[in-house]
């Protein structure tokens, strides 16, 4: 493949796959393994750089395509391996047990606490980092 | 089945996200994460400023009250499959 072909090439990788993890969050499939993000820009990164070596006179589009692929490549992996962790520690759930039972207000200003479901119907608890 | 939603979010963010969401969960706040520490759920400095914020986790509690199953994440963007959480209360 031409220089010209692999810089194109390498680009639409770096962007499609910003696009299409953007477009496609909402499919679990996708959402669950953002890794996947990352190898995308590693692939569009490896590209840039077979560009770069097979460039002939211009040079500064592979260049330009490096330097996409490799930013988003240090920032993804950054983000994805650094950032988003959350660290594995020991919780207080156990299947077949009960959890704590809590009383904490909702929007209307109304307790709510786990004993008030019980014998009556199943709960999804669901903790989130809000900060929205 | 009712969806239960804990975060350190106070009431009025929340509730117009569930309006802006159109959703039927119950949002309650937990402001100083006492239920997330009760629970082994916290990440310690984890916020965008510093602060300790809930590690994100989903479970499922039968009619008894007991935990049927859950899932806590190691990565912030990854939540449990929609189809799996299904599964589980479908199961209860």
């Amino acid at each position: 493949m031409t220089s010209g072909r692999l810089t194109v090439l390498s680009v639409l990788v770096a962007v499609g796959a910003v696009a299409a993890y953007a477009r496609l969050l909402r499919v679990a499939l996708v959402r669950n393994h953002p890794e996947a993000y990352v190898l995308a820009f590693a692939l569009a990164t490896a590209l840039a750089v077979l560009a770069l070596v097979r460039a002939r006179r211009r040079r500064w589009p592979a260049l330009l395509a490096l330097g996409l692929s490799g930013f988003l490549l240090a920032a993804g992996a950054w983000f994805n391996f650094v950032v988003a962790r959350v660290p594995d520690a020991p919780t207080a759930l156990r299947v077949g047990e009960r959890p704590p039972d809590f009383t904490l207000r909702d929007a209307a200003g109304r307790p709510v606490s786990l004993a008030e479901y019980r014998g009556k119907k199943p709960v999804v608890l669901v903790f989130y980092r809000g900060y929205w | 089945m009712e969806i239960i939603a804990v975060s350190p979010d106070p009431n009025e963010r929340s509730q117009t996200l569930a309006e802006g969401l159109r959703l039927a969960y119950r949002f309650v706040a937990d402001p100083d994460l006492a239920v997330a520490r009760l629970y082994g759920l916290v990440h310690a400095g984890g916020g965008p400023d510093g602060q300790d914020v809930p590690r994100p986790a989903t479970i499922v509690l039968d009619r008894d009250g007991v935990v049927r199953w859950f899932s806590v994440s190691r990565n912030y963007q990854v939540r449990p499959d929609p189809h799996d959480v299904l599964r589980a209360v479908r199961a209860l």
